[in-house]
């Protein structure tokens, strides 16, 4: 995550504006559009399809069993497109459920993130001395352990339920965030309007979250959503190796895993849920890329 | 002496950022659920065995106690005992409770000395495959910022970071090594076993260098000096390569630095899947089996590596770019 340094001038100028004018621009792009409407497609199936269908995703039917995806080997059928797993549970229905959870969990855990990290920042950029350094010291030693290595110590000695999957990821990725946040809190709370609203007599807290924060905030959100996408991976890292949201639930990550022991006379039991993943985490990235170079044009940074 | 202050200044930096990070660690393990001397003992030993086990091994003292006397043997270079894994090979105990082999476990450090340099191994040539594949795609969407191969370089780069690093891992392993049997994949019994796992690997950390080349070199295109050594007769290749990739060099380090936990993620799931026995995969067995004193000491060893890292990034940055303060 790159830290911009702004221009004064041009960054008063455009304050009322800068949040519509980032999405105006992002949403110019063609790539911003792409990931829009496949994401759209996407979540309206997964909202939708397992409901409609009436394909339960974890109903078992052993004559059904292993049959592969369209047009790919022999006794497929319509009704199962892309495919059954070893149990004669349909791939479709279960890869989109994943999908539900892969996306809460992703969003969840993003925004648990964006919070503590920008009031970690905020209160650390704010206050300065002793306060920060504080917080900063706590934000290094976080920062020095890698995540996967908390998140799977946490969840492999506790049992892991979606609650606690969000909160551990939450509460292991805000160090990036509270970087950022401090620094350009730093430089904003020795501007102008900062001192003048301390002049007039405004409180601390006042300050921090009715001036600095809702000017800050979008900015850094615009970038959050590129992290919608990593923590949607690291779900289903999760539920790879175990520690996830447990089985009979469908998660990317258990399905890939079983589907990993039939791998041989079963291909697409694996494979099948892991290309929907990219296909979704694509045009989140999409989008992320795209409002995060709308983002750096508008402020001019890199 | 500069460096030598800037040295002095950061490693003790280090001591802080470690300690607190081994204090936070030991906590946690403490306080989440999950008795370690169940597992180790197996689940029919009888409960006065196991607050025997336990009590003897210091396992009821009150947190800060055990702490203590943890980290002042860690200040001594002694990273304690597994308390699974044997000192004689890699089978795993637990299976019955009164296991005689449970007097001899392995020590820490001697796990993690015999796993480190695979991991690195690993490590290195990923980051090898990353630079081969970043390269060209980044420096071409640097140079063309805004026409298609800056778009391709989006496109790419999205894809790649799409890509789940286990799940890439299992396509690979069944398209490359069973399907057209070119390299081998699972296990590891000579360096080909690296190749598969280090690309995956590259292709994880490919994404983060293409965006950073093609931000830098785009932003070194559009200095002054470059025009002028254009106009100094300089060829576009020389110019490509003598200024823009020297001084696109910088945030690559950088970023190296600060990904480095990334790249450990990722190191962390491919050795799993690849059944690849570094470090990766013997935190998780550790995770799994909760051995403790093995959690422990891999998180101070990276966290240890992770501060070195930064400083070492930092030292080859002022060297590269002298304007650089410390």
């Amino acid at each position: 995550m790159s830290v911009t340094t702004l221009d004064p001038a041009a960054r008063v100028a455009a304050a009322q504006t800068v949040s519509s004018r980032i999405w105006r621009e992002a949403f110019a792009s063609i790539e911003f559009r792409i990931g829009l409407i496949v994401f759209i497609l996407l979540v309206l199936a997964a909202a939708l399809y397992p409901e409609l269908s009436g394909l339960d995703p974890t109903k078992l039917s052993v004559r059904e069993k292993l049959i592969p995806p369209l047009f790919l080997g022999e006794g497929w059928t319509w009704k199962h497109p892309l495919g059954t797993d070893q149990l004669g549970r349909d791939m479709l229905s279960r890869a989109l459920t994943g999908l539900r959870y892969s996306l809460l969990i992703g969003v969840a855990t993003t925004v648990l993130m964006l919070i503590v990290g920008a009031l970690i920042g905020l209160f650390a950029g704010y206050y300065g001395g002793r306060v920060d350094m504080v917080l900063m010291r706590l934000t290094d030693a976080q920062l020095a352990i890698p995540m996967i290595i908390l998140a799977i110590t946490i969840l492999g000695v506790s049992r892991p339920t979606i609650p606690s999957i969000i909160l551990v990821l939450g509460l292991a990725g805000w160090p990036v965030y509270a970087r950022v946040m401090r620094s350009t809190v730093m430089a904003e709370a020795k501007k102008e309007y900062v001192r003048g609203a301390m002049v007039l007599g405004a409180t601390n807290l006042r300050i921090m979250f009715l001036l600095i924060l809702p000017l800050l905030l979008p900015p850094m959100a615009f970038v959050a959503v590129l992290d919608i996408a990593r923590m949607m991976i690291f779900e289903s890292v999760l539920g790879f190796i175990g520690l996830g949201v447990q089985p009979p639930t469908p998660t990317f990550g258990n399905i890939i895993s079983d589907g990993r022991k039939y791998i041989m006379n079963a291909w697409w039991i694996a494979t099948m849920p892991g290309v929907f993943l990219v296909i979704t985490l694509t045009s989140i990235n999409l989008m992320g890329a795209a409002l995060e170079r709308a983002r750096n044009k508008i402020y001019g940074g890199a | 002496m500069f460096i030598l202050r800037f040295l002095i200044r950061r490693l003790l930096q280090g001591v802080v950022i470690v300690f607190l990070v081994s204090a936070l660690i030991f906590t946690l393990l403490r306080v989440v659920p999950g008795d370690p001397v169940r597992l180790m003992a197996g689940g029919m030993a009888p409960e006065a065995l196991i607050e025997e086990i336990a009590t003897e091994m210091g396992l009821r003292d009150p947190i800060p106690v055990q702490f203590t006397r943890y980290i002042t043997g860690v200040f001594q270079g002694d990273f304690g005992q597994s308390f699974v894994r044997p000192a004689s090979g890699a089978a795993v105990g637990g299976a019955s409770f009164d296991d005689s082999t449970r007097g001899e476990r392995a020590r820490v450090l001697d796990l993690i000395a015999q796993t480190a340099p695979m991991t690195i191994q690993l490590a290195l040539l990923a980051m090898v495959f990353a630079l081969v594949i970043a390269l060209p795609i980044g420096v071409a969407g640097g140079l063309y910022p805004g026409r298609w191969p800056d778009r391709m370089a989006l496109y790419l780069s999205s894809l790649f970071v799409s890509l789940p690093n286990f799940w890439l891992g299992i396509v690979l392993a069944l398209v490359v090594s069973v399907k057209w049997q070119l390299v081998p994949s699972i296990g590891y019994h000579n360096f080909a076993y690296t190749i598969l796992p280090a690309f995956v690997l590259a292709i994880e950390i490919a994404p983060f260098l293409i965006r950073t080349l093609t931000v830098s070199v785009a932003g070194v295109m559009a200095q002054n000096f470059i025009d002028i050594a254009r106009v100094r007769g300089l060829s576009r290749n020389q110019i490509v390569f003598r200024h823009a990739l020297k001084n696109a060099a910088v945030p690559l380090l950088n970023l190296l630095g600060v990904q480095f936990s990334m790249l450990l993620g990722g190191v962390l799931v491919i050795e799993f899947i690849f059944d690849y026995p570094g470090l990766g995969l013997l935190t998780i067995n550790a995770v799994m089996q909760r051995d403790f004193p093995l959690i422990q000491g891999i998180a101070i060893i990276t966290a240890a590596a992770f501060v070195l890292i930064n400083i070492v990034v930092d030292l080859a940055a002022t060297a590269i770019d002298p304007r650089l303060d410390y």
